[in-house]
């Protein structure tokens, strides 16, 4: 059983967080979406590059900017937002003290980590739907000066595809949020973990020799091609990524049960009775 | 059936390397009220926070009505009010919503005349935002929080701390009232005047060690004595240099003495310039609090919790 209270006050409290930065990347959406006309003839040159070519970055088609640009950038700006939360909303609250009151409640420790995982995947999943639904929008005017084979809810498919990738760095910041002594290092784990991941992306592209390591790197499942457009969201990275995220969200449940509230210290720092004193 | 509404066996909590508490053998009857006297780092906290599993044990038992404070947490945090001595609240939230929230987190029918009558008491407005009061008042929230469902178990970690001298007086009515209701009460302070005049016993923690738990009146006449004596004729200054008996002051006509041991060689000393008046001064429990932290300890490493 959920604490539903809990939930109202989590989402309660992050409102304007919704609206800012769903209407900020909304805004981002806008301006990709409506840029695209303005520098039709000169993304062609673009478009030949090695470099984009090399990391699958296809500029000449409308569709090949807009998941270039858009579809790869929201979840990339996105990961700010979910791993600063996530990580501020264990171990952050613990360094606030506001956690002490919470558990001493009626609650079950596995209540409170998954009504503060649902309120912060309600939240993301809500920014998504502005950023898409605005993207969305801005198409049916673009259409009207530009030939796409884009249909505006093919766009917003596409923009709602970056949910899964995100959900997994919001886990890994939960996960770290719990397992970890303090706000600061949960954050730092979780953003050295993301920015690995999305260079390894990049280089495993441009390096052939890296090819091999494409299966462990996490943006590997998540498709910011034009493809996205053609072929669709591909079922099998969805639920590989859900998977990653569910092991995260489980691992984040386990320490959170087993974590010392307000000691800030490290799992294995505890030491067993009998341990001589310093 | 015990009627031990707390009973801790061994508890043992360090941090690392560092020292919460050892090996405290402690319970709390129903009803009574209860006073955990220390100073800040001799372990209060530490020991209040495992029997609400905020922090584990790292060996010995906690129980609460008779539950196991990790393993049936949820059950026993139902039926206790708790009152951080750190206290943090949410600070966007109104203390009308917050004390709402906490109400319905604990499922508990609040009686919201009860409730009105608290905020009154304690001279609250509850419609504004938390992060607008002053930090005597988000106090004011927290005991309000402790209190509104009635439970059957208070713990109260330094309540009247930021309170002026006037809602002390009602947090310590409120504290008598719940033992009138045959309520229990868990109050940890370092307010030593206070936890005098409500507390039935005590507990005295020392560097994480529970040297003494007694009734308040048995700790006030047994741990040490304090006499007056009128002399006839006035002793010479070493007559009572005696192991346990220390002079505290003199004038023309009379000694006073703090006596810990030797009481007989006193008095049979005292006898020999001949008493006109002897006198028993009052000792509070501050003094034998004190006296307590007075004798010296080797292993003096104390830990903040």
């Amino acid at each position: 059983m959920l604490a539903l209270n809990l939930l109202k006050y989590e989402l309660f409290s992050r409102w304007g967080v919704i609206l800012g930065w769903g209407l900020g990347l909304g805004l981002f959406g806008i301006m990709y979406v409506a840029i695209y006309p303005q520098f039709e003839d000169k993304m062609a040159v673009l478009s030949e590059i090695p470099f984009y070519k090399a990391i699958g970055i296809d500029l000449g088609s409308f569709e090949g900017f807009i998941a270039s640009s858009l579809v790869l950038n929201v979840p990339v700006i996105l990961a700010i937002y979910v791993i600063v939360s996530s990580s501020d909303t264990l171990a952050g609250e613990e360094d606030k003290g506001t956690l002490e009151l919470i558990v001493t409640m009626p609650l079950k420790r596995w209540q409170i980590v998954t009504t503060k995982a649902i309120a912060l995947t309600i939240v993301t999943f809500m920014v998504l739907m502005i950023t898409g639904a605005t993207s969305a929008l801005t198409l049916i005017w673009v259409r009207q000066s530009v030939e796409v084979n884009v249909s505006t809810s093919e766009l917003f498919v596409a923009v709602m595809s970056c949910m899964p990738i995100t959900l997994v760095f919001l886990m890994m910041g939960l996960f770290f949020s719990a397992w970890l002594p303090n706000r600061k290092t949960a954050a730092t784990a979780a953003t050295v973990v993301f920015l690995v991941s999305y260079f390894a992306e990049i280089l495993a592209g441009i390096v052939p020799a890296l090819a091999v390591i494409k299966p462990f790197i996490l943006f590997h499942y998540f498709d910011s091609g034009a493809t996205v457009f053609f072929i669709g969201v591909q079922a099998k990275d969805v639920w590989t990524l859900l998977v990653i995220a569910a092991i995260f969200f489980a691992l984040a449940l386990i320490s959170f049960q087993r974590r010392d509230i307000t000691v800030g210290q490290w799992p294995w720092q505890r030491a067993k009775a009998g341990d001589t004193l310093t | 059936m015990t009627d031990h509404v707390i009973e801790t066996k061994e508890l043992t909590v360090y941090y690392g390397h560092q020292r919460g508490i050892v090996d405290v053998d402690l319970f709390v009857r129903r009803g009574e009220i209860f006073g955990f006297l220390g100073p800040n780092g001799a372990g209060k906290t530490t020991a209040q926070r495992v029997l609400m599993d905020v922090i584990r044990p790292t060996s010995g038992r906690a129980a609460v009505f008779g539950l196991d404070c990790q393993r049936q947490g949820t059950a026993l945090r139902k039926r206790v009010g708790y009152l951080p001595g750190e206290l943090s609240l949410y600070p966007h939230m109104k203390a009308d919503s917050f004390l709402r929230m906490l109400a319905s987190l604990r499922n508990a029918n609040v009686n919201t005349s009860f409730r009105n009558q608290l905020i009154e008491r304690l001279d609250l407005d509850p419609s504004r935002k938390i992060h607008a009061y002053s930090r005597g008042n988000k106090q004011k929230i927290g005991i309000i929080a402790a209190f509104m469902s009635k439970p059957e178990l208070l713990m109260l970690d330094e309540p009247t701390s930021g309170l002026d001298p006037l809602m002390q007086q009602v947090v310590l009515e409120l504290v008598r009232e719940a033992k009138e209701e045959g309520r229990t009460v868990f109050f940890s302070s370092h307010n030593l005047p206070e936890v005098q005049a409500v507390c039935d016993r005590v507990g005295i923690i020392r560097n994480g060690e529970l040297v003494r738990t007694d009734r308040v009146e048995n700790l006030t006449h047994q741990q040490f004595k304090r006499l007056q004596i009128r002399f006839r004729t006035l002793p010479a200054t070493d007559a009572f240099t005696i192991d346990g008996v220390k002079e505290l002051t003199r004038d023309e006509s009379s000694v006073t003495l703090e006596i810990r041991s030797g009481f007989a060689e006193v008095m049979e000393r005292a006898a020999g310039y001949g008493v006109e008046d002897l006198e028993t001064l009052p000792v509070t429990l501050e003094e034998i609090f004190l006296a307590f932290y007075d004798e010296p300890d080797e292993d003096d490493d104390r830990v903040s919790a």
